[in-house]
């Protein structure tokens, strides 16, 4: 027996990779990948399975610190990407990232398309209120009134509520957590992943650099207050809907909704639909029999 | 703040308790050291030592406790996980920051060690087995003479500077 | 007495060392020099390897440089990560902080012994003077001061500017700490004579950079609108717009994506004002369908490319030229749109109005490449006589003309006077589709014949702007220097160090680059058998592009790579005396008797 634990499932470790984080030292985002890695690590595939898609921004460089394939495509684009992959080869473990910006304003579009296909994909966003690699301007989830280099007179907007948007689209399971929590955080990830469909877990993940000091983890933790404690049903999505207003006057953490009737996976119908079809298919090399004129 | 998940220490075997104990100095060892490479790659090299010197300290921690639970159990399988365990000594993400100064570095090596002995503190509420209380409060104790330890180095480690050393910084740059 | 320094500094971002060089580069500005400085890192946000090149002159500075005269390192790791951005040889001062514990004659610097070598206690002096090590960078500036002649109150007003929004006692530290500097030097002699001779005169300079001035200048051209979106290397001309546009009355825009930037600015173009939008190359390529319609539906619109390392994400803080095609080419169906690119900070405003009146007299989207190189580096300049450069406006029409308004009427220029939403009488549709010249949608192929006969015979005058080329040097030379953008800058030091020791040698630099000025460039390459197109891009663009429009001569070829591997003047010097040699012997041949 060596010194080292050995444990039956797969150790968070094992999704680690070689590459070194450039994220400034205390970004909230360190805590989020070691969440990851735990929830990896819970779900027990291995990583050569898992694919993590992102776009461009610093949350967005987690696929390359996972030792799963990584897919660190463009600006506000993942989300068809990870559905064109999981599509391809649904066998696949497929999540995606980035952040608020990459997601709400420039991936704005993709977000409600990506909902109601429900292929069953997971969709981490580290929402931090600002764009932080490119040196601090407004978000799309910057509340009214912000200062920063783009609005140096106060924002004129108001933000998205990125829970509201899933919600409202439809999407069956949505969670919002913090990395200062991260015993929570692990358990939300690790949920969204299990759940068949698409899942979106909105994570409160402070930028140092660039954010506001009354949104940092330390800050978080005395502010958060979990959804269960209130009372909350997760299977109430009219409640969840109502409770969501409250994105950005409030941290609320834990599940907002979860469907407890799931609707068929665009995977599984598609799954359907070729098994059904299969049977019946000309081999290829007769592919234009049905073009010809007797 | 230290965490457990599915720990049941009132039916805490000796050997899982070892186990655990291990499992907190490893935590402790990786968490370290992954601050240490932050600290690094952000060219702020006197907080990284001393996180290498803490990453090495709880390596000697851990070899010491592991070896003592082989001659014990020996072969034994491991039953308890890292899952179980979450920032029981090791310093949190949010506690470091870059170029941060040896005595910062040095207050949340400090806060974490308190955090530890907190961690067995409550441990013990729980605990009935006679054998792995006594282990607790062996490592309890061990946790107050590595929080001395702590403040000995920050009583040896230079004084504030007067001028906030963030001052100089250059613009964060965009990438 | 020298009349040029090149200053290279390094050190991480915690040691301030290129706020060390902002405080050089506006002291240098305040004793009346010219001067350059650029910047570079590593990957991180903050705290990474940080470093700085700053050049001063008494006369114009046209590139950042190439061996350092001054290498100054905090610390060996990180001066060595900046590789050949950082060139030293035997003539370069070196100096750097004693606590590195590096041995003077055992500098990691491969192949290099020089001549002059200082391990100073950098860290030692600055804990003296502020109690901690960061104050290094002031220290530094005190060796600099005393060294080579640069004023030390003029560094001071430097350094009080940064820290006095901090403290008082940062301030004095700081005074403290270039006083140490000052003083070690007078205790340690330099050997050679490195003074900086005086400008002529201390007067009144800008010091901005090449973001800066494009948004500037865009004001100035009369711009009221900009939609854009951030991206690196472009971001801060939009930062500008929205710390400045409102005192003018007008807009800007941070968008949800570079597409709706475009698409923003596009509208405001419909509504009659002049409106711009900036990006670097992935934006670009989002905003080509919007690009394609601003030229269909005859609209003024200045699009900024900042371009940096692609292709796709490539990149993002390193400067290239490899966007030529796709701005010139970029775009579904018979497109042509102008093309103009400055070639240092101070053109950048000329280029940048140039852009404006173009846009607004042919109805048309222009590009402006920049590129990273002069977006992101302060230059220290005359100052600009803005009221000799003119502004136009777009053609608009007349009240007979609006009586049976026709807004797409081919007219002799084929510039159609053009309304905007709000005019009386103006009405039209504006449209993507192909459309006749009142602006019904057709699909007839002669009206699309004609329209797209229109969209181009438009900008025939283009041709013939010799204004927007810089031509200079021996007209009847055999070899010939043409580059452009910001390797034009480290041409045009190349030429002049080359004619200055003999070589006929001339030189061309479009700020024009498309459509192709074929007259212009026919003249030019009449007397050339030989030269070189010189451009950051692996595929070199520019001489592709001049060799499907011109008959370049087969002597001229093409001197170029991949970005983030900057030019240097004496590489391009060493290449022009090759092509001279081979040229002089294929002379020497030619008169030789035919056996």
């Amino acid at each position: 027996m060596t010194t080292e634990n050995r444990s039956a499932a797969l150790a968070a470790k094992e999704f680690k990779s070689e590459l070194k984080p450039i994220w400034c030292p205390g970004c909230g985002d360190f805590g989020v990948l070691q969440a990851i890695y735990r929830a990896l690590a819970a779900i027990g595939r291995p990583a050569h399975e898992i694919a993590f898609i992102s776009g461009i921004g610093c949350s967005s460089r987690i696929p390359g610190y996972t030792t799963a394939y990584g897919f660190n495509s463009v600006h506000g684009r993942a989300l068809p990407i990870a559905q064109g992959l999981k599509l391809a080869n649904p066998d696949l473990l497929v999540l995606v990232a980035g952040g608020d910006g990459d997601g709400f304003s420039i991936g704005g579009g993709h977000v409600p398309h990506a909902v109601r296909r429900n292929q069953d994909i997971t969709y981490l966003v580290m929402d931090n209120q600002i764009y932080g690699l490119t040196k601090g301007q407004l978000s799309p989830t910057s509340h009214k009134g912000r200062h920063t280099v783009t609005s140096d007179y106060g924002s004129l907007e108001n933000p998205v509520n990125p829970l509201l948007y899933v919600l409202a689209y439809g999407a069956s399971f949505v969670a919002q957590g913090t990395p200062a929590n991260i015993p929570e955080l692990t358990e939300l990830i690790e949920e969204a992943i299990r759940f068949p469909g698409f899942a979106f877990v909105n994570i409160q993940s402070p930028c140092v650099t660039y954010g506001e000091p009354d949104q940092q983890i330390k800050i978080h933790k005395t502010v958060m207050r979990s959804l269960a404690a209130l009372g909350h049903d997760p299977s109430d999505r009219t409640q969840a809907l109502v409770r969501a207003q409250t994105y950005g006057q409030e941290l609320l953490t834990g599940v907002y909704y979860r469907n407890p009737e799931p609707p068929p996976t665009y995977g599984s119908q598609v799954r359907a639909r070729q098994q059904q079809q299969m049977a019946e298919a000309p081999p290829r090399a007769q592919i234009l029999d049905r073009f010809l004129q007797r | 703040m230290s965490t457990t998940k599915g720990i049941d220490f009132a039916h805490l075997s000796l050997r899982d308790a070892l186990d655990l104990a291990v499992l907190v100095e490893e935590e402790a060892r990786d968490r370290y050291e992954e601050l240490a490479e932050q600290m690094e790659l952000h060219h702020t090299p006197e907080a990284a030592r001393f996180f290498r010197y803490m990453h090495g300290n709880e390596e000697k921690h851990r070899v010491k406790l592991a070896a003592r639970r082989e001659q014990q159990f020996g072969d034994a399988p491991v039953t308890v996980t890292r899952a179980m365990i979450f920032d029981v000594e090791a310093p949190e993400y949010d506690e470091v920051y870059a170029s941060m100064n040896v005595r910062a570095a040095l207050a949340a090596a400090l806060r974490s060690e308190e955090k530890a002995h907190g961690f067995f503190v409550a441990a013990l509420a729980g605990v009935t087995d006679p054998a792995v209380r006594a282990l607790f409060e062996e490592l309890r104790e061990e946790e107050i003479e590595h929080q001395q330890l702590v403040r000995r180095e920050i009583a040896k480690a230079p004084p504030e500077p007067a001028l906030p050393t963030d001052a100089w910084e250059d613009e964060p740059v965009a990438q | 007495m020298i009349d040029n320094l090149v200053i290279g500094m390094a050190g991480s971002g915690g040691d301030g060392i290129v706020s060390a060089g902002e405080s050089l580069i506006s002291a240098g500005a305040k004793m009346g020099y010219h001067a350059m400085m650029t910047k570079s890192f590593g990957p991180q946000i903050r705290g990474g390897e940080s470093s700085c090149r700053v050049r001063v002159s008494p006369r114009p500075v046209l590139s950042p440089g190439g061996i350092l005269d001054v290498a100054v390192a905090l610390n060996w790791e990180d001066f060595l990560r900046f590789g050949a951005e950082l060139p030293v040889d035997g003539n370069t001062v070196v100096i750097y902080d004693a606590a590195t514990g590096v041995a003077p004659d055992a500098l990691p610097l491969v192949g290099v012994v020089s001549a002059e070598v200082f391990p100073v206690p950098i860290g030692e002096m600055a804990r003296q003077a502020a109690g901690t090590d960061k104050a290094k960078n002031s220290v530094v500036l005190g060796l600099l001061v005393g060294w080579f002649g640069l004023d030390q109150e003029a560094i001071l007003a430097g350094v009080r500017k940064r820290f006095a929004r901090k403290s008082a006692e940062l301030v004095a530290a700081n005074e403290r700490a270039v006083a140490l500097g000052v003083a070690y030097t007078q205790e340690h002699a330099l050997a050679s004579d490195r003074i900086l001779q005086p400008a002529e005169a201390r007067t009144d300079k800008l010091l901005l950079d090449g973001n800066d001035m494009c948004a500037a200048a865009a004001i100035f051209a009369g711009c009221e609108f900009f939609g854009g979106y951030p991206i690196t290397p472009s971001t801060e001309v939009m930062q500008f717009f929205t710390r400045e546009i409102w005192k003018y009355g007008g807009a800007v825009l941070q968008a949800e994506d570079e597409i709706a930037g475009i698409g923003a600015a596009i509208g405001a173009s419909f509504g009659g004002k002049k409106a711009m939008t900036a990006t670097s190359g992935p934006g670009m390529s989002l905003k080509t369908e919007m690009l394609g319609l601003a030229t269909i539906a005859e609209l003024p619109l200045v699009v900024v490319n900042v371009q940096r390392g692609g292709p796709s994400t490539g990149l993002p803080t390193k400067s290239e030229q490899s966007d030529l095609f796709q701005a010139v080419f970029s775009a579904h169906g018979d497109v042509v749109r102008p093309v103009l690119a400055p070639t240092c900070v101070a053109d950048t405003f000329a280029v940048t109005v140039a852009a404006f009146n173009i846009a607004e007299v042919y109805q048309t989207p222009v590009i402006v490449l920049s590129d990273q190189d002069i977006a992101q580096r302060k230059e220290v300049i005359d100052p600009i006589d803005t009221a000799s450069v003119e502004v136009h406006e777009r053609r608009r029409p007349s009240p007979a003309e609006l009586e049976s308004y026709e807004r797409f009427r081919i007219t002799d220029s084929c510039v159609s006077p053009i309304s905007h939403p709000g005019m009386r009488g103006g009405n039209y549709l504006g449209a993507g589709i192909e459309h006749d010249t009142h602006g019904n949608p057709s699909a007839s192929g002669r009206v699309h014949a004609s329209m797209n006969e229109k969209r181009s015979r438009k900008l025939d005058p283009l041709r013939a702007r010799e204004d927007l080329f810089r031509i200079e040097g021996d007209p009847r030379a055999p070899l010939a220097l043409v580059s452009w953008g910001s390797t034009a800058g480290v041409c045009r030091e190349a030429w002049q160090h080359a004619t200055g020791t003999g070589l006929q040698v001339k030189l061309l630099v479009p700020q024009l680059l498309f459509p192709v000025s074929e007259d212009i460039y026919r003249n030019f390459f009449a007397t050339v058998e030989a030269g070189l197109v010189v451009e950051q891009s692996h595929l070199g663009q520019l001489y592709r592009i001049l060799r499907m429009y011109v008959d370049v001569p087969a002597g001229v070829q093409p001197f170029c790579r991949s970005g983030a591997n900057p030019f240097q003047p004496d590489e391009v010097i060493a290449r022009l005396r090759q092509q001279a040699l081979q040229l002089q012997g294929r002379v020497t041949e030619a008169s030789q008797p035919r056996e």
